[in-house]
């Protein structure tokens, strides 16, 4: 029998319709993602997209007839193709989606349910579930968005590790604050299971806006609407009353079982690039399997596909707080080496005190540990201009804010987590550089040079062809 | 052998490696020569069966006498 072969080759359709294989045929295109059609095994699957300078589709996967997807917002360029935006404006378009959602549309026919598994036909083994690094405590589901849905709590989207623990059962973690840790543990305390839906292969749209914390009130799905500029079309699931996007590659439906925070789950790499910690989480108990005719597994890559899919929220947020402060910025950028969210450079039209007054606000956020200020003739987008500001524009006894005992994450291991009490919050210094030129220092000491008679001249024509 | 022979023959496999201590890595790496997919069923119809305690580095073994993991 033949192995079927996605057909990510045609479609065309347009970005607000587009579809998780619409998404990657697109970055196909645009060089951002390669195909590979020699068999690769599920174990090697991370190994190889980690040396990959694209997203990788893995046509064929050792036992298994679905192919799989990796690293597609590994970078921030491939994370703008994806979401068809430009790279510099990533968070200007990200704040404008967001502020204005747009609700889902329920449609009756999905491409999810084109094969719809339920009863002894459910087996997580039939899926390319693949093991991601070494200390992990068993293969992962890392690219789901998890749904759950609720008269009174409403329905809510958002991104969780699914640790493979037999045909039935996965391994979710609630360990930290989450909408899906309220729900759970809401239906937790009447003792009911919480009924979930995992969809697997989701537009970029619908992942990045389920990563995002919607504002009270606000469904994933409107923050991922207003993205998109049109409805998210979404289904019931077969076997739960949850709403799920109608065209996902793969959904597991099932429940959280009322077991609270009790079965094995982890280690896992984490989204800060470190190993995690065991821990105890509930299980994920699957009803049913559906899948289009011939799905495309996706496997998100950790931990730069992780911290992607927050960098635009990121740089949202602090294009927003910098305007309630009432400071003219210019451009924001959460950097790679801070994982998208504790380190912030942001270029501003600078005037007297602004530096520090955006040190201070940056700061402010919840995550953000480190910020570097410029004025608006540097690029931050290159390191080595943000360096040379630093460098020259910066006295370390007057340019440098320190602020103590502010509120931290436990995976930053430079706050001692491990000795923190049950339940009690870590805490942090943060600090910020003011690289804006000093007040008092006329910007003419700043006057670049410049290559003499720059205009008259173009490499590209003094070389052969 | 056909598949559900294979997987039980397996499942005994694992657990007598899960007899000390040992990461899911050394299982893959252990098997590496059965299809991926067999191991996952084996795995799964260990841990159905018997009780896997873990330690804090996450390691695995069968420890019938102290159920760790609760489920």
């Amino acid at each position: 029998m033949s192995k079927p072969q996605p057909n990510i080759a045609s479609g065309g359709r347009a970005a607000a319709t587009e579809d998780f294989r619409g998404m990657l045929r697109r970055m196909e295109a645009e060089g951002q993602l390669r195909r590979v059609a020699k068999p690769i095994s599920p174990r090697h699957i991370t190994a190889l997209s980690s040396q990959a300078p694209t997203a990788l589709l893995c046509e064929t996967v050792d036992d298994y007839r679905i192919p799989v997807v990796g690293g597609i917002y590994w970078t921030r360029s491939r994370i703008a193709s994806a979401l068809g935006w430009p790279e510099g404006e990533m968070a200007t378009r990200f704040a404008a989606g967001a502020a204005r959602p747009v609700p889902p549309r329920m449609v009756g026919t999905a491409p999810c349910q084109e094969v719809v598994l339920t009863g002894d036909d459910v087996d997580l083994t039939a899926l390319p579930i693949p093991f991601m690094h070494e200390k992990d405590g068993g293969p992962y589901i890392s690219g789901g968005v998890a749904f759950a849905q609720d008269a009174q709590l409403g329905l809510n989207a958002g991104c969780y590790r699914l640790m493979f623990r037999t045909r039935r059962e996965l391994g979710i973690d609630l360990f930290t604050a989450s909408d899906l840790r309220r729900y759970y543990t809401t239906y937790l305390e009447q003792k009911r299971p919480l009924p979930v839906a995992i969809a697997i292969g989701v537009h970029a749209f619908e992942h990045i806006a389920a990563a995002y914390k919607a504002p009270v009130g606000v469904s994933e799905m409107e923050i991922a609407g207003g993205l998109r500029g049109a409805p998210v079309p979404m289904a019931k699931g077969r076997t739960v009353d949850v709403a799920v996007p109608a065209d996902a590659e793969i959904v597991l439906e099932g429940e959280l079982l009322p077991i609270g925070w009790t079965a094995d789950e982890g280690p896992f790499g984490e989204f800060a690039g470190m190993q995690g910690d065991l821990k105890y989480n509930p299980i994920f108990r699957v009803s049913a399997i559906t899948h289009r005719r011939d799905p495309i597994f996706y496997a998100l890559q950790m931990p730069w596909e992780n911290d992607w899919l927050n960098g635009p929220a990121t740089e949202a947020a602090c294009l927003r707080i910098l305007a309630v402060a009432g400071i003219p910025v210019v451009a924001v950028r959460a950097t790679e080496g801070g994982c998208c969210g504790w380190s912030v450079y942001a270029a501003i039209r600078k005037r007297a005190g602004e530096g520090k007054n955006a040190i201070a606000a940056l700061l402010s956020l919840p995550v953000v540990k480190q910020v570097i200020v410029t004025d608006d003739d540097i690029d931050i987008y290159d390191s080595a201009q943000v360096e040379w500001a630093v460098t020259f524009r910066c006295q370390a006894d007057k340019d440098i804010v320190i602020l103590s005992g502010m509120k931290a994450k436990h995976v930053d291991p430079s706050v001692q987590p491990w000795k923190l009490e049950p339940g009690e919050l870590p805490v942090t210094a943060k600090f910020g550089i003011d690289a804006t030129i000093p007040e008092g220092i006329p910007a003419f000491r700043y006057e670049r040079i410049v290559p003499a008679f720059r205009s008259e001249v173009a490499l590209k024509d003094y070389l052969d062809e | 052998m056909n598949d559900d022979r294979a997987v039980a023959a397996l499942a005994g496999e694992i657990e007598t490696a899960l007899q000390k201590p040992v990461f899911f890595s050394e299982i893959l790496a252990a098997f590496k020569d059965r299809p991926y997919r067999t191991i996952l069923r084996a795995w799964s119809d260990v841990r159905s069966r018997r009780p896997l305690a873990r330690d804090v580095h996450g390691r695995y073994w069968l420890d019938d006498s102290k159920e760790s993991s609760k489920h």
